[in-house]
């Protein structure tokens, strides 16, 4: 680094460092982006698969953001991605619904609740819950619901509560009742 | 030779990147809940750690004085983001657990310090040999924080989803501060002064 150059030549180095690491990342890109789309794919299919065993196939709607689900060319459910505002930050809610308008089931697909409280929404003995329920009853026990909070844990629970609710109320209005 | 094996043990021991140095500490805190955790940030920081000084050590009679942190960041970006599209297409399931500390990779200091310290000055072999040691040390560093935050906060050991062993009582009530940000601090002060302690933290 101790010989001369001209004062252009930090702009004209840099430059060339910038254009080789264009050209990489777009050979990786190119290379890595089909795999990484079928590695989403494959999650989705698998949460939805958790929530309707019997799946077959899916078609997603881009506009309205919901899957219908279908097995032997009939339609066993819907399923849309949801979002609550939980106690850590964001909660990612997957949400399975019947025909019928009654909860097929619910997952969480990501959340960064406290860790032993909050963070229990992942668990079974919370998800389980929602299985069945019609668009009223998801609620909070202490709000008139069939829904048990975890304890200490009122915020986390409340918000996945609330978020499923609408959720069943706006994109399935079969399956409200108001 | 001997100054190749001091520039491979020096990030270790004596200069070691998270206990002494004390670089990097923020993805070291953030991801070091669970040890396969620590496993996946170790092994993307030896990969971005060794291209970057073996990128910057080829380069190191081209790069212009003034413009020498600008070049060392794109150098790193650009591997960061190769490491963050690699991770996402072949382990899904690390990358989202990682989830941004991959792309925080860029503004780790030990990447940037060694960079600027190390592999501007030195040959290729000796910048190898810089890198593979502090990454080993990085690594020991998390993995020591991320076994202590997962065996106190969790009660039991989990290494890929194979369970190697539960502590009883621990394992049904855990002491589940450990895995909150608090409990990184508890567990990284007390392993510093540990180091300290046993006197192998003296900086030069």
């Amino acid at each position: 680094m101790t010989k001369q150059r001209g004062s252009a030549y930090p702009i004209v180095f840099l430059t060339l460092v910038v254009l080789l690491s264009v050209v990489s990342l777009t050979l990786i890109d190119a290379t890595t982006h089909e795999k990484i789309l079928a590695a989403q794919e494959a999650e989705v299919q698998e949460m939805l698969a958790a929530l309707f065993p019997t799946l077959e196939t899916y078609q997603f709607e881009e506009t309205s953001g919901l899957y219908t689900i279908l097995a032997e060319g009939a339609v066993i459910g819907q399923a849309r991605m949801l979002q609550a505002g939980g106690y850590g930050g964001a909660i990612d809610i997957l949400v399975g619904l019947q025909p019928d308008g009654k909860l097929r089931g619910i997952r969480i697909i990501s959340q960064q609740e406290t860790p032993g409280l909050g963070a229990k929404i992942s668990e079974p003995t919370f998800l389980d819950q929602f299985v069945g329920l019609s668009a009223s009853e998801v609620e909070l026990s202490k709000d008139g619901g069939a829904i048990d909070a975890i304890t200490g844990a009122t915020i986390s629970s409340r918000a996945v509560a609330d978020e499923v609710r609408d959720a069943i109320r706006d994109s399935f209005q079969e399956g409200g009742d108001d | 030779m001997k100054s190749l094996i001091k520039a491979l043990t020096n990030g270790i021991l004596r200069a070691n990147p998270t206990f002494i140095l004390l670089l990097g500490l923020c993805p070291t805190l953030a991801v070091s809940t669970s040890i396969d955790n620590a496993f996946g940030m170790t092994g993307s920081v030896l990969f971005v750690l060794l291209a970057a000084n073996v990128i910057v050590s080829l380069l190191r009679r081209w790069i212009p004085d003034r413009a020498r942190i600008p070049t060392f960041i794109v150098i790193i970006a650009t591997l960061v983001t190769i490491v963050d599209l690699a991770l996402k297409a072949y382990v899904p399931a690390l990358s989202k657990s990682l989830g941004m500390y991959v792309p925080l990779i860029v503004v780790n200091c030990i990447i940037l310090g060694r960079a600027e310290a190390f592999a501007s000055k030195n040959n290729v072999a000796h910048s190898i040999a810089d890198a593979v040691g502090m990454s080993v040390g990085f690594g020991v560093a998390i993995l020591l924080i991320s076994f202590v935050r997962q065996v106190l906060g969790s009660g039991k050991l989990e290494l890929f989803n194979v369970s190697v062993f539960s502590i009883p009582g621990l394992d049904s009530n855990p002491a589940a501060i450990f895995l909150l940000p608090m409990g990184a601090f508890f567990v990284i002060g007390v392993l510093l002064a540990l180091f300290r302690w046993v006197g192998v933290s003296e900086c030069e």
